[in-house]
């Protein structure tokens, strides 16, 4: 076992010293000799490269812009130059060069550097060429981490497992109690000596029949059975017009766990009405194609997810998508989101539940009138900014409790109702 | 008598299943009570129902379609929302009018002044739009390093060298009309948080 490890330790260090020393000489020959490849001039591109290249340009691979390691090879070192400092100016200057390089990354313009110095591009090219070799593998590191991370949130597994085991190892029990008992039964009955009182004890035959018709057993079957039977009753009593858990299914699979929990994207990017409207809205296809005019898949896979497909299908043709509204307040009653999201600065969530979680929405609270009342009860309001309420919130901080929504009509009927 | 007790409990029975499956999950709504006083009569946002026999079963209506259809039969799909009257200019509360340059003069939003008088009041609005409506991509530093951003990919480094001296008229353009791999937000933002937003970045983001 030793050895082997150690054998395979060996051939893995040899292997990645191979690989390194490829790496290094393939670059050696590939910049140009007068790009330096000091520490310092390394040092001073990177920063220059992280303020003003890394959102479209990665070193080893096509991002954005092309990927741009052994671009002082690939063309002539002013041409390089030139390219970084103004590229619309050579384009449009002409050269044929900088023309299909446009063309073939979708004529997407590069913003001018004509504020960096010739030192400085010369650094930048010092960093393109010899920085970081270890940027892709670092990459790669990163991913595995994140899908880790992810990995490690199943909690509910373990409790169903736990459970199984639990319920395995009683009825183990069960049988081997049940193989003692015969065994002593066994074994008392070649006994001769016994009490004619023990012999009855021992021989007694639990009579099944009897135990069903006894009137304790009866009763208290029929008890839970009753029981159970009205609880199940007033809960579906309890239960109508209401629509808590309701989960529709939506004309787009569309993940608010990946949009807004994965990728942080606040509420309010598309939900724009929620600070300034009654209605949080349901965004137009044009909000989703802020991003989804460049992202086409999930994961990195290639080709057009067929749920991103349908959002390109309703904004090519001008045909809106008929998303399922879930949350459906009676009409006996109105509702403001911005006198809540705006005035009171609730959480989203408060009402909303974990969002950020869900694959697929569901309606997360019971949005009944008892279920608004207790919070208008137990808030206190926010009056910061707010003069209007400053007396009433010192006469409620000297005598009784806080200044609730109750306090200030967050109870009267015709706030909600009229 | 046999018979009796048979019945109620198949009744009891019933009415318990009958009424636990009463609750919402999945594409069920659940079972209304007085569904007539839940569903509107006007025409409300971000729901209709098309189909002109739904609650047909206690119609009260004149044109004899179902009681909860709720539709605008004149707009385009049904819908309540319209696009303004071409030509219209709206106009708020201040008195800012719409922004009017185009696309491409670029070189003419550079002169625009910001409106909005700068104040910390402003400048914390302003904060909290960024983070709401460009720090998905821009990064919460704007240095173009945001979640959503690191997948579209060529987001704009705002603290670097090619957009730190940009002029604040050529921030709101771009939010408005969008540039480049960006997107044009003037629908999600309106003119007065735009200009509330340039603030923020060009006093905070962009300060030197």
């Amino acid at each position: 076992m030793t050895i082997k490890r150690s054998l395979f330790g060996v051939i893995h260090g040899i292997s990645a010293l191979l690989v390194a020393f490829f790496l290094f000489t393939g670059m050696a020959y590939a910049a140009h000799p007068d790009v330096s490849d000091s520490e310092d001039a390394i040092q001073a591109g990177q920063s220059l490269f992280n303020a003003n290249c890394r959102t479209c340009h990665r070193l080893d691979q096509n991002y954005t812009g092309p990927a741009l390691r052994g671009v002082t090879e690939r063309r002539s070192l002013d041409w390089a130059k030139r390219f970084i400092v103004n590229s619309q100016a050579l384009i449009q200057a002409g050269d044929a060069e900088a023309v299909a390089l446009f063309r073939e990354y979708n004529n997407i313009v590069m913003p001018s550097h004509d504020f960096l110095s010739d030192d400085d591009v010369m650094n930048l090219l010092a960093y393109i060429e010899y920085g970081d070799t270890a940027e892709a593998s670092a990459g790669a590191a990163g991913a595995e981490g994140t899908a880790e991370g992810a990995a490690g949130g199943i909690p509910s597994e373990y409790l169903t497992i736990i459970l199984v085991v639990l319920v395995f190892v009683l009825l183990l029990i069960l049988v081997v109690l049940g193989l003692i008992v015969s065994v002593l039964k066994k074994y008392l009955s070649q006994d001769q000596d016994l009490d004619q009182d023990d012999k009855e004890f021992i021989d007694q035959k639990t009579d099944i029949k009897k135990v069903f018709t006894s009137d304790a057993f009866i009763i208290i079957i029929t008890t839970i059975v009753v029981a159970l039977v009205v609880k199940t009753a007033l809960d579906g009593l309890y239960n109508v017009g209401i629509q808590q858990g309701y989960a529709p299914k939506q004309p787009i699979a569309y993940s608010h766990q990946l949009h807004a929990g994965e990728y942080e994207i606040p509420c309010q990017y598309c939900h724009t009405g929620v600070e300034i409207g009654k209605s949080a809205n349901i965004p137009s296809a044009n909000i989703c194609m802020n991003c989804h005019m460049h992202i086409q898949n999930v994961d990195g896979k290639e080709g057009i997810s067929p749920e991103i497909a349908k959002l390109y299908d309703a904004y090519d043709n001008n045909k809106p998508i008929e998303w399922v509204r879930i949350h459906n307040l009676p009409d006996l009653a109105y509702f403001n989101h911005s006198q809540h999201v705006a005035v009171a600065g609730l959480d989203c969530q408060t009402c909303h539940g974990p969002i950020e979680e869900m694959e697929v929405v569901y309606q997360h609270s019971s949005l009944t009138m008892g279920w608004c009342i207790d919070c208008h009860r137990n808030t206190e309001i926010t009056t910061q900014g707010n003069e209007y309420y400053d007396k009433l919130v010192q006469l409620h901080s000297e005598s009784k409790d806080a200044l609730k929504v109750k306090d200030i009509g967050g109870l009267e009927c015709a706030k909600c109702h009229y | 008598m046999k018979l009796k007790l048979s019945t109620y409990i198949v009744a009891t029975f019933g009415a318990a299943f009958g009424l636990a499956s009463c609750s919402a999950s999945g594409d069920f709504p659940g079972l209304e009570y007085a569904p007539q006083m839940y569903h509107s009569v006007a025409y409300e946002p971000l729901t209709q129902i098309t189909d002109e026999d739904e609650g047909s079963w206690l119609s009260s209506r004149e044109d004899g379609k179902g009681e909860f259809y709720n539709s605008n039969p004149n707009n385009p799909h049904g819908m309540n929302m319209r696009e303004p009257a071409p030509n219209t200019v709206p106009r708020n509360n201040r008195g800012l009018l719409p922004y009017r340059k185009s696309v491409a003069d670029l070189e003419g939003a550079a002169g625009v002044e910001n409106p909005i008088e700068l104040n910390d009041e402003v400048m914390s609005q302003g904060q909290q739009l960024y983070i709401q409506y460009c720090a998905t991509c821009h990064g919460s530093q704007g240095e173009g390093d945001g979640k959503a951003g690191e997948v579209i990919g060529g987001v704009a480094n705002l603290k670097g060298g090619a957009y730190i001296d940009l002029p604040e008229g050529h921030i709101f353009h771009v939010i408005t009309h969008g540039k480049g791999r960006m997107g044009a937000h003037a629908s999600q933002i309106s003119i007065e948080r735009r200009w509330k937003i340039v603030h923020y970045v060009k006093q905070e983001i962009q300060k030197q």
